[in-house]
């Protein structure tokens, strides 16, 4: 059952003001899926739903189109959102223990949220700053040369 | 001693030049104000490519002629989009000029919108860039405001829009006909070409694509002239090419250099040499999606040529150094699960191939490899390989096949020995 959702009116307003920008309404579809992270917890069925009626694409594609991206989340996530890259460069460099201290750290494993419901832990592909790894984001803020030992102070500002 | 030479990174070290007001007192727009004021459109055309200029998001085709393609007198809207959805694994240039020097990216990007008649540029920015999305839109506010965007740009009659559109965590997307759908409002999947997007791109109209760092040069191109840039460089490579530089060095970072500079100078000159006085076991010269190099071939010098002669390719310009202590095999398994996880799954021997390459990379990692199972990772290659319409599943096979081919040893080991990696944390199945 699919709960109806009302969009925020700042979306709706962020939307009204970039149409002009596009020849169709459908090109909008992933900057509204992204934008909605502000005003909405998550992209449920009926968010998209609303998206969809708002851009005038069929709820299924909404839904096609998020479950593609992985920064739209289709399920609900924690306050805040660690992601850890883990790909080559970072690996050469030590993330892996950065995500061992992490999930220690916060007692849940790489793809949970904690049980306080504050931090959701993801590891990512390059976030392309290969130049700084390992390197991790919570939320939009991006964290650079990161050791286990600055995880501490990371999750404080966060909080 | 390999030195820089810095073009696009010129103003490295000067503080905000973000800014609209410290980017012009820096030589900032000269090169738009020129080409508005003496250039007709096609000579813009022209003198980009007698520079030589190529497109350096990876696959180095010549920008002039890029632009050369789209219809003189096409009857509808034309378009730019402009690349920043860097993802390519080493690489993190773009990230630098959108958050460090975006006028001067924005500065080509209206040049090369004046030269080909395009109306809307669409700069398709990774998600991942908050600091860049808003760099980029504040210096395209200010860019606005100064008038040179919007309508008559400068009194010269030309008018083009610019708009910063995000993208949502997608490798995938920064394959240009992928960013095309993904632009539209679709799934990031890529598109059978011919139709080339110079003829039926964004929206079905033509559409110039190109990156970041190229659109980048062209300010410097114009406002020096082309001979000026077709001086440096190779015969075939020509003009410079930041390379970001990662892995075991002991200072990573972007160092831009003339094409042609020997790559252990790049490795050893600038970046520092092999961190903690180890020695190179191997390298990347262009990102994870390009086959590995031996030291032995560290002293080739830095072209599209070279690199290509040699078995790999120069790609987005990212070199990964990795020493001797490195587990390849584990190194490799990273890899091969980005791949996993990021084919798009429009094409069944990518979105099977890699899957498949991962299963078998995970069994020998646990001890329980085969002995045929380097074969088979082979056979999975030849089988990926050219069989889709995206340069993805030739992309995933690279780290593969030359890490069989250079390090077999290892692989042998794992497999023979039953070996057993311990992992730290356990990856998610996707």
């Amino acid at each position: 059952m699919t709960v109806a959702v009302q969009l925020h009116p700042e979306l709706r307003k962020w939307v009204e003001e970039r149409l002009a920008r596009y020849p169709t309404r459908r090109s909008l579809l992933v900057p509204t899926l992204m934008q909605a992270q502000k005003y909405h917890d998550y992209a449920s069925p009926g968010l998209m739903q609303a998206v969809g009626e708002l851009l005038e694409v069929p709820a299924s594609e909404v839904m096609s189109v998020a479950s593609f991206y992985t920064l739209i989340p289709k399920h609900p996530v924690g306050k805040h959102v660690i992601q850890v890259c883990h790909n080559v460069s970072c690996y050469l460099r030590g993330c892996d223990e950065v995500i061992a201290h992490l999930e220690e750290r916060l007692g849940c494993k790489v793809g949970e949220t904690t049980e306080d419901g504050k931090f959701t832990l993801v590891t990512v592909e390059c976030l392309a700053a290969c130049g700084s790894a390992p390197v991790m984001m919570v939320d939009e803020k991006l964290y650079e040369n990161v050791r286990p030992e600055m995880v501490e102070q990371i999750l404080a500002e966060a909080d | 001693m390999t030195e820089q030479t810095k073009v696009v990174m010129r103003l490295d070290g000067v503080g905000d030049v973000h800014r609209l007001d410290v980017y012009e007192a820096n030589g900032g727009y000269r090169a738009l104000r020129k080409a508005l004021a003496e250039m007709k459109p096609e000579e813009v055309i022209e003198e980009v490519k007698k520079s030589g200029l190529r497109g350096k998001g990876g696959a180095g085709f010549p920008a002039g002629v890029k632009w050369s393609f789209v219809p003189k007198d096409y009857p509808g809207p034309k378009y730019l989009a402009c690349n920043a959805d860097e993802g390519e694994p080493g690489t993190f240039k773009d990230r630098w000029i959108l958050e460090n020097n975006p006028h001067e990216m924005i500065e080509g990007c209206i040049i090369c919108a004046y030269a080909v008649g395009l109306s809307h540029i669409y700069v398709y920015c990774r998600g991942e860039f908050y600091e860049g999305k808003r760099r980029i839109e504040q210096a395209a506010q200010e860019a606005y405001v100064k008038g040179y965007l919007g309508d008559n740009i400068l009194g010269s009659g030309f008018s083009t829009h610019l708009t910063v559109h995000t993208g949502a965590g997608s490798y995938e997307c920064g394959e240009e006909t992928a960013l095309l759908t993904s632009l539209e409002g679709g799934r990031g999947h890529p598109r059978i070409k011919p139709p080339f997007p110079a003829s039926e791109g964004a929206w079905g109209m033509p559409t110039v694509v190109n990156n970041v760092e190229t659109l980048a040069t062209v300010p410097a191109v114009i406002a020096n002239g082309a001979e000026w840039h077709a001086g440096m460089g190779t015969e075939k490579s020509k003009g410079i090419k930041m390379v970001c530089v990662s892995g075991h060095v002991e200072r990573p970072g972007i160092y831009e250099v003339e094409f042609g500079v020997p790559i252990s100078g790049i490795i050893c000159d600038l970046a520092g040499g092999v961190w903690q006085g180890r020695k190179l076991k191997g390298y990347f010269p262009g990102g994870s999606s390009t086959p590995v190099l031996p030291p032995e071939k560290a002293e080739l010098p830095y072209d599209y040529e070279s690199i290509a002669e040699a078995g790999s390719m120069l790609g987005s310009g990212a070199i990964i150094a990795f020493d001797e202590e490195t587990d390849v095999v584990r190194m490799a398994e990273v890899i091969a699960r980005f791949y996993a996880w990021e084919s798009c799954g429009k094409c069944t021997p990518c979105r099977e191939g890699t899957r498949w390459m991962l299963q078998i990379y995970e069994r020998i990692l646990k001890g329980g490899g085969r002995k045929e199972d380097l074969d088979i990772l082979l056979s999975i290659c030849d089988n990926l390989e050219f069989r889709s319409l995206c340069p993805f599943g030739d992309a995933a096979v690279g780290v593969v096949r030359s890490t069989i081919n250079l390090y077999r040893d290892e692989y042998e080991e794992y497999i023979r020995e039953h070996k057993v990696y311990r992992r730290k944390f356990v990856p998610v199945r996707h």
